[in-house]
């Protein structure tokens, strides 16, 4: 072994030095890529890293509650849990998982390929974000999925608050429901509340008209402002949890809660006449004559606001829209009707105020009135003989009408109708309102083919023709007769408050209008309603109340144009039978509450409709009574003093105390009525038949 | 002869390189710390195994420097086929782990052939330049070449085929480095840059070039799904942060939120929830990185730098040209696996399945770097030993 060639040689000692050089640049250039890193892009890098794992989570606030106005509780949130699915995380989603939901769920086969289809079409980050495969799971449900948690990768169930409407269907058009937000709300930029998809918002009634408002001292609405909080999550995004099995979070905001809507409804006195109204269809409301706040509202049929608010399918909502009885729509004020024989009492203050009726103005009534070449019938075939201005409103004669359409024309009527409310919307501003109609000749020369002729007067002054109106109406006209000529705007909302209890907004009484109403006139139609009622003969006799005395006026509009036959209600088809309707105000010297009822194709006011007003506004004075013991004050007590009360019409006891004596002998009655009274053969063939 | 083969002298020790030994050992230490930190959410306490394969690596030194490396040198080729017939082996009994066969199951413990593989390649290579030397015209010069061709081809296929392209690209870069380190000529070398801007011209024509369809490609077709992936990932790394630059950019996000003096032991939040991919064996480097910061990880390039210039000398003042291109081999062999690995976390590189030596989890790795370490003691602490 020759030891020259055993050693390295010089040769590659040059070559030593070119490779140590070159491992040392390659060390270098990765010592510049750290620096380049670590230091010039650290912080940004560690900013990065943070966004990792720390996610953004919102934190929903509660919506606010709705209480009547004692505070019972309407709508308020119940705890609920939904069902989520974040595809990211969901291995073998549609293999596996979602079929294993499918059955713990209730899907069928339809409602399973939605979902699938859904979560698939999710893309990039969406795929990391759950979305809702089903809200307000039952129970049952509940205790299956956590059971079987662990074979349900991405599977999340959530506690939400859900809205929950005590009543179910009691009140549903005037509280509305929720749904959740369409993508077009979400994207749409506005001052008010944010959203984010799988948010519900308020749909309808209360619950749209409050969603947000802003208040002097800020945002108001029922929709509190979301918080947010930091989570911390791993890689799979799972929430880190601390040794006790936590979730770690930090606060950052924390949300603002609703505020909550107080009422003017009082719960009793609705479920009272939830109680009492007997029809298919119809709407009872009840107003404070003095401040124009809503006691009571039903429109009846109603839906479910609990089942439109969860996740309602689409032929469950087909069903609803197809329902011939139309339960969507709300009587009270979206639905307008022919008056029939309550709008009388506006003809009759109209003849009044023109000048050409007076107190003791008389018509012969033989059973109808020629006009012309026609005949107006009257609803009673054997005529109420010579009635008086009070008389015919007692007895609900036609004759009298016509004749007074006859000498005024349609104007002067139309023009008292506009003047209490009728033909716009009242302005509660909490549903959607239809106005109505009230016609005068200006109407019929643009609408009716040949214009504007006495006959179509003649109808009107009876409530049929043209003349239509919403039950609000009717009762907002009402109520402002019995207080004088105040026409309020009707309001559901006495007052907003924080969920702590500040008071955020107080509603006050609005006065659309004062009416130039004279106090004799305005006194004898109060005398004439109050004899309605209490008087025999009279047609609103089912009112009757021994603790209060009631004035009222009874209303049976027709459908269809009457034939040469009267038929029988059991008789006719249901949707050609006549609208019942009662209107009254109590006590009716210085009235506090006035109620409407609309049986919709119940047949006659006096015994279809009455009976309801009679049972709420018993139900009203006994209430009053009842908190004026429990709580030494009525929560009825006039809040703040109507305007128009302050320079009250002067009327002298002794002026109104026969009128207002209970079932007086008809003294101030002419002779031919008292005999119409005397003689039951004779009794009124429609509205007055039952009155004794 | 035989008799020599354990024979260890007392003037061998004042040859040991300690430091060399100290900074591997160190080296190892570190990387058992980092994995504890590494494996805490694995469950699996990986860092107590770790730190077992460091003292069986430990003894692997020990036991490799006390063989003659000159009975090595006889034993080379042999070695070289028993580890070819190996990889072989692995083709029919291997144990699949991520759709590569790369693992033989002896009992509990998985073997990676490949990994020894490159130690017989070094010995193979050593060999050969040493014979090269010695007899200089004893065979045909092309005859020569095509010797060495397949001495380099044969065990690259080989891993290639399971595949493994990692440690395919490592073996062939320490080969051709190696190659170049006993022939500088300039042919060589401008063979070199004629591959590499070969390999550019494929990389532009398969990857950049914006073909019409049908697409004419020249390697892409035949790579693998996912590597071909990584390519493209590593081409652009702003593309699809959540699928294919997903391990990628984490790793960089891990590295980057370092800062200058890291997070904290245990505290990176990269590594603890799960962010950064393979995080204990690949990607071990970036929870260094993100836990103890830009200072730290100059430490480590400086321990690495340390062992190999060490292995350089060791190298320089070999005995005899087989221990020198042992040597070399060993550093070249490291030299390319830490450019790699941590060219890789940090972004300069694409995505190969490459450990960092000494500090990745894994046996196989682990002894044999440390085999490589016992080579340079051996060849270190016998350079002035005279024997027939």
């Amino acid at each position: 072994m020759q030891l020259g060639q055993n050693t390295p040689g010089r040769d590659l000692k040059a070559r030593y030095l070119y490779l140590g050089l070159s491992m040392t640049a390659g060390l270098l250039v990765l010592a510049i890529n750290l620096y380049r890193l670590q230091i010039i892009h650290g912080e940004e890098l560690l900013a990065k890293s943070q966004d990792n794992y720390i996610k953004e989570v919102r934190v929903r606030a509660d919506r606010g509650m709705i209480l009547d106005r004692r505070g019972e509780v309407l709508v308020d949130g119940r705890p609920s849990f939904n069902v989520y699915v974040t595809p990211a995380f969901c291995q073998r989603c549609s293999a596996e998982v979602l079929p294993r939901l499918s059955p713990t769920l209730g899907w069928d086969e339809g409602q399973l390929s939605r979902v699938e289809q859904m979560l698939k079409e999710k893309h990039g980050t969406q795929r990391f974000q759950p979305w809702a495969v089903k809200v307000d799971v039952t129970r049952d449900e509940l205790d299956v999925l956590a059971a079987h948690q662990t074979e349900l990768p991405g599977v999340d169930v959530v506690p939400v608050q859900h809205r929950n409407y005590r009543a179910g269907p009691v009140l549903a058009h005037v509280l509305g429901y929720m749904n959740e937000v369409t993508q077009d709300e979400v994207a749409k930029p506005s001052a008010g509340p944010k959203y984010a998809l799988g948010d519900y918002i308020g749909r309808r009634g209360l619950e749209r008209a409050f969603e947000a408002r802003s208040c002097p001292s800020g945002p108001c609405g029922l929709r509190g402002s979301d918080g947010a909080s930091r989570q911390f999550v791993n890689a799979r995004g799972e929430a880190q949890r601390d040794k006790d099995g936590r979730t770690v979070t930090e606060e950052e905001v924390l949300p603002a809660p609703g505020n909550n809507l107080i009422l003017s409804i009082d719960a009793r006195l609705q479920a009272e006449a939830e109680r009492a109204f007997p029809g298919t269809a119809g709407a009872v409301l009840a107003v404070d004559v003095r401040t124009g706040f809503v006691l009571a509202m039903l429109s009846r049929p109603s839906f479910d606001p609990n089942v439109l608010t969860g996740r309602i399918n689409a032929s469950q909502m087909a069903a609803l829209a197809r329902d011939p009885l139309q339960p969507m729509v709300f009587r009270a004020v979206a639905q307008h009707y022919s008056p029939g024989s309550t709008f009388k009492t506006f003809s009759l203050l109209a003849a009044l105020r023109s000048g050409v009726f007076g107190p003791s103005s008389t018509a012969f009534c033989p059973g109808g009135y020629r006009l012309g070449s026609r005949v107006w019938r009257c609803h009673k075939d054997s005529g109420h003989g010579t009635v008086d201005t009070r008389t015919s409103l007692k007895v609900s004669c036609d004759t009298f009408y016509y004749r007074v359409a006859d000498s005024l024309g349609l104007d002067p009527i139309a023009r008292l109708g506009k003047d209490l409310g009728l033909g716009a919307p009242t302005g509660i501003g909490v549903v959607a309102e239809v106005p109505g109609i009230m016609p005068d000749s200006a109407y019929h020369d643009r609408v009716t083919p040949g214009g504007y002729m006495k006959g179509l007067a003649l109808n009107s002054a009876i409530g049929q023709g043209d003349v239509n109106v919403t039950p609000l109406q009717l009762l907002m006209a009402y109520a402002a007769i019995g207080n004088g000529g105040t026409l309020y705007q009707p309001q559901l909302v006495r007052r907003i408050e924080s969920p702590d209890g500040r008071v955020l907004e107080e509603f006050q009484p609005k006065i659309l209008r004062r009416l130039d109403l004279s106090p004799e006139h305005q006194k004898l139609v109060v005398d004439a309603l109050v004899a309605v009622v209490n008087e025999p003969g009279g047609t609103g006799g089912r009112a009757r109340l021994k603790e209060v005395v009631v004035a009222g006026k009874t209303g049976t509009a027709q459908v269809i144009r009457l034939g040469e036959k009267r038929e029988k209600k059991e008789e006719m088809d249901y949707f050609e039978r006549d609208h019942a309707w009662f209107v009254a105000f109590a006590p009716a010297e210085d009235p506090e509450l006035a109620v409407v009822v609309l049986n919709e194709h119940g047949g006659h006011g006096g015994s279809e409709a009455a009976p309801t007003a009679k049972a709420v506004i018993a139900k009203y004075f006994e209430l009053k009574k009842t908190d004026a013991l429990a709580f030494g004050g009525s929560s009825f007590e006039r809040e703040k003093a109507p305007p128009a009360r302050q320079s009250p019409p002067p009327k002298g006891p002794e002026q109104r105390g026969p009128a207002l004596a209970r079932s007086p002998p008809p003294d101030g009655g002419s002779s031919q009525e008292s005999s119409l009274v005397a003689s039951p053969g004779n009794s009124p063939a429609d509205e007055g038949r039952r009155a004794p | 002869m035989i008799g020599m083969q354990l024979r260890f002298e007392r003037r061998m020790l004042p040859h040991i390189p300690w430091g060399l030994v100290a900074a591997a050992v160190l080296l190892g230490l570190v990387g058992v710390f980092n994995l504890a930190s590494a494996t805490r959410g694995l469950g699996a306490p990986l860092w107590k195994s770790q730190a077992l394969y460091l003292a069986v690596g430990v003894l692997a030194t020990a036991t490799v420097s006390l063989v003659d490396y000159r009975f090595l040198q006889r034993m080379a080729l042999p070695i070289f086929v028993a580890n070819l017939l190996a990889l072989l082996a692995l083709k029919l009994f291997g144990h699949t782990a991520k759709g590569a066969e790369s693992w033989f199951a002896l009992g509990p413990l998985r073997v990676q052939p490949a990994e020894f593989m490159k130690i017989g390649l070094l010995l193979m290579l050593a060999k050969f330049f040493h014979d090269e030397q010695r007899s200089e015209g004893a065979v045909p010069g092309v005859l020569r070449e095509l010797v060495l061709a397949l001495i380099i081809a044969a065990p690259v296929y080989l891993v290639l085929k399971q595949p493994d392209l990692g440690t395919a690209m490592m073996m062939s870069l320490s080969s051709v480095t190696l190659v170049l380190f006993a022939r500088p000529r300039l042919w060589l070398i401008g063979l070199l840059f004629g591959g590499l801007l070969l390999g550019g011209l494929v990389v532009w024509n398969d990857w950049i070039r914006d073909q019409t369809e049908p697409k004419v490609t020249l390697v892409r077709g035949y790579l693998k799904k996912h590597q071909e992936a990584r390519i493209s990932g590593w081409l652009d790394p702003e593309s699809d942060p959540k699928g294919t630059n997903y391990h990628s950019l984490q790793s960089k996000i891990a590295v980057g939120s370092g800062g200058l003096t890291g997070k904290g032991w245990k505290k990176g939040t990269q590594a603890g929830n799960f962010f950064l991919p393979e995080q204990h064996t690949d990607f071990v480097f970036s929870v260094w990185a993100e836990e103890h910061g830009f200072l730290a990880c100059l430490v480590l390039l400086f321990l690495y730098g340390f062992v190999l210039l060490s292995a350089l000398g060791v190298a320089l003042s070999a005995r005899d040209r087989f221990g020198a291109f042992v040597a070399v081999g060993v550093a070249v062999m490291i030299f390319w696996q830490v450019f790699q690995n941590i060219g890789m976390v940090t972004g300069l590189m694409p995505v190969t399945g490459i450990t960092l030596p000494l500090m990745s989890y894994g046996g196989s790795s682990m002894v044999s770097v440390m085999i490589g370490v016992g080579l340079l003691v051996n060849i270190g602490m016998r350079r002035h030993l005279f024997t027939g």
